[in-house]
């Protein structure tokens, strides 16, 4: 059975002080398609990894595959089986594999993360990417229509770019529409969907067309096809927002903020629980605004661009979620609302 | 008959050569950033075969490449320049996957025949383009060929974004093939599966068929000299087109085996490029069947064994590159030979 569980910062800290008193076997990770090096998601949970691997002691193992997808469950398999203890699986295609793979193992610990799997032996480690996208939908329809800020026109449009339509990306476009919304409710976001995660040239093109469109703000959520879409803000002067990890110094002013998801925390969470003993199966981990495992950026290019008071809402914003104020839609659990068809 | 012994040393040796200048750059580079060469080596070499299951996981790498190295054979030796394996491969699995998942009803084996059979259509009618191009246009087939990849795979990634998308799924797969469209696995729980017995009988089907004088005995024809064929009375441009769409019809079923074997469905990253190493294993292999085979198994081997040895020794994957890249570099030497011989025989040829 699946329960979600809260994670506190405090708690990981504690628990790897006491990391120590328990033999471990070793723990391995599995990187996901676009490798190390992306400057995104792998690199980030690789951090997580190593920060964590090095702080508890226990050996870790960083496994690449340029086929990693069909390489999935010989690599789970032959990891359990050479008496790894926990393996951390960043990439997606791998979830049904694992389900399949887990039972077969039941003294190695699996994560999977941006899915829930069912098993006694797998953690699910879960995002709200719908929270963080609300604040920066908030933040682009304030800035929108200040033309006192360089590159903004007076029309209220703004963009977003999916790297595919699908629910798990759809969680993060909702909630910036609602976001945006709940600033300006006649604000005209124009959503587009690139069909891939790796082509910078399409992203760009995307977002050129929507800046033509009127836009002057487009939030990616498009991994490296995402790239493209700041290369096009700065090209034209306008903004774009990063997603995953801090791509706000990619195009220093021209990226407004990035919604950051903090893989680095989650992935060194797991490890560090399981280097603690207390790792358990067969729950999810939810990693919110609440933990600051989603936020905004700290927009050192941008926030002098802009308002104290437009920061102080969006920090108003941010505690309303907190507080369970602002009820944010989730797409996945909530399915699509009216405002989202 | 007898200089057979010879011939087979001597593609024996053209076959190991760019594998021992591979090893050979491959262990500088392991000295200079301060490994040992050979205990890498030694490493790599049991975790490609040391034991049943990790034997099982080298032959489950190759099969991918078997069906493409053949594929690319079947057209190289019709004096056809095949590259566009990659894109019959990819549709050749969204094809089987799309019945896997939605034919439902059609019930266990007959399923998963019908999953085949259409993977291999998809993958033979997608080469039908560019082989008629070459056949009656002389349009040149590296370039149609070379392009048409870029559009199967922009078609089978729009597929999949689109109407064949998993509901729920936040990366671009298909649904999960019913269990009983599944190819069923050798030695479980390995990874194993009947696609590679598939591929070994398309192998040994091809080594007959080459025996043959109505085709593949005209097939080499055309393939060494189109003029001298036309003047013996074997229609060439026939001859080409078959070979062309045959070769898609490899590479589409080599897409549905992976499809149904290996992972399951069609998922984004299906194919990290098994229809261009496959040129390579094609050109080391001389287009024989037994030389296909060990090509694929090489490069099979460096794919699961540079994976997973990686849980044990700090070997990086870059090695594991830098070895395939050099072997690749190295066939694309013969290529160029081949390349040569082509033209001269295609300005002659009226």
């Amino acid at each position: 059975m699946l329960k979600p569980v809260l994670i506190a910062g405090a708690a990981a800290l504690a628990l790897s002080a006491t990391g120590a008193a328990f033999a471990q076997d070793p723990v391995a990770l599995v990187i996901a398609q676009g490798g190390l090096g992306d400057q995104s998601y792998n690199d980030l949970a690789h951090q997580g990894f190593m920060a964590a691997t090095e702080e508890t002691g226990v050996e870790g193992r960083v496994l690449e595959s340029r086929d990693v997808v069909a390489q999935g469950e010989q690599i789970l398999r032959r990891a359990a089986e050479s008496d790894f203890g926990l393996v951390v699986d960043l990439e997606y295609a791998h979830g049904e594999v694992m389900e399949a793979v887990a039972p077969d193992y039941p003294d190695t610990e699996f994560v999977v993360l941006n899915q829930v799997r069912e098993g006694d032996n797998i953690t699910s480690v879960l995002f709200s990417e719908h929270e963080g996208s609300y604040l920066a939908g908030a933040l682009a329809a304030m800035v929108t229509t200040n033309t006192d800020i360089p590159g903004i026109n007076e029309d209220a449009n703004i963009g977003v770019i999916g790297g595919t339509r699908s629910v798990g990306i759809d969680k993060f476009l909702v909630g910036f529409v609602q976001g945006a919304r709940e600033i300006n409710p006649d604000v005209q976001v124009q959503v587009a969907y690139a069909n891939t995660f790796g082509d910078p040239a399409t992203g760009q093109q995307m977002a050129e067309a929507m800046f033509e469109n009127g836009a002057d703000i487009v939030y990616q959520v498009a991994g490296g096809t995402g790239l493209g879409v700041i290369q096009a803000a700065e090209a034209a002067g306008h903004y774009a927002i990063g997603v995953d990890t801090d791509q706000d110094g990619l195009a220093p002013g021209h990226v407004l903020t990035s919604m950051i998801k903090r893989v680095d925390v989650a992935v060194a969470d797991v490890v560090e629980a399981y280097a603690g003993g207390s790792l358990e199966g067969g729950q999810v981990r939810n990693y919110s605004l609440a933990d600051n495992g989603v936020g905004l950026s700290e927009m050192i290019h941008t926030r002098d661009l802009l308002p104290a008071d437009y920061l102080a809402r969006i920090d108003e914003l941010r505690d309303g979620i907190i507080a369970g104020d602002i009820v944010v839609v989730n797409v996945i659990e909530d399915g699509y609302p009216d405002f989202f068809q | 008959m007898s200089d057979a012994v010879p011939r087979a040393l001597e593609d024996g040796l053209r076959l190991a050569m760019p594998f021992v200048a591979a090893l050979l750059v491959g262990s500088i580079l392991l000295a200079i950033t301060g490994r040992d060469p050979f205990s890498t080596y030694a490493e790599l070499f049991n975790e490609a075969l040391g034991g049943q299951s990790r034997i099982a996981a080298t032959l489950t790498a190759a099969t991918p490449l078997i069906f493409t190295g053949l594929a690319t054979a079947i057209a190289f030796r019709a004096g056809v320049f095949n590259v566009g394996v990659e894109g019959s491969f990819y549709l050749g699995g969204l094809a089987a996957a799309w019945v896997g998942f939605a034919w439902i009803g059609l019930g266990g084996t007959l399923q998963m025949l019908a999953a085949l059979g259409f993977g291999a259509l998809v993958g033979g009618l997608w080469m039908l383009l560019p082989g008629w191009l070459r056949a009656r246009m002389d349009v040149d087939e590296v370039v149609t060929t070379l392009m048409l990849n870029f559009i199967a795979i922009g078609i089978a990634l729009w597929l999949v974004n689109g109407p064949l998308l998993a509901a729920g799924s936040a990366n671009s797969a298909t649904p999960m093939v019913l269990a009983e469209a599944r190819l069923p696995r050798l030695i479980p729980p390995s990874t194993l599966n009947a696609g590679f017995l598939i591929g070994l009988a398309a192998l040994v089907v091809y080594g007959v068929w080459l025996r043959l004088r109505v085709g593949g005995f005209e097939n080499r024809l055309v393939g060494l000299n189109p003029r001298f064929a036309r003047s013996v009375g074997i229609s060439v441009s026939s001859v080409i087109l078959l070979a062309i769409v045959l070769s898609g019809v490899i590479g589409g079923l080599g897409g549905a085996t992976h499809a149904l074997g290996v992972v399951g469905r069609f998922s984004e990253g299906f194919s990290p490029g098994y229809g261009f190493t496959g040129i390579a294993v094609a050109l080391l292999g001389r287009n024989r069947p037994v030389g296909i085979l060990i090509g694929a198994l090489i490069f099979g081997a460096l794919t699961s064994a540079g994976t997973t040895v990686q849980l044990f020794a700090d070997i990086p994957l870059d090695l594991v590159q830098v070895l395939e890249g050099t072997v690749m570099m190295l066939a694309v030497v013969e290529a160029v030979r081949w390349a040569r011989r082509r033209r001269a025989v295609r300005a002659v040829a009226p």
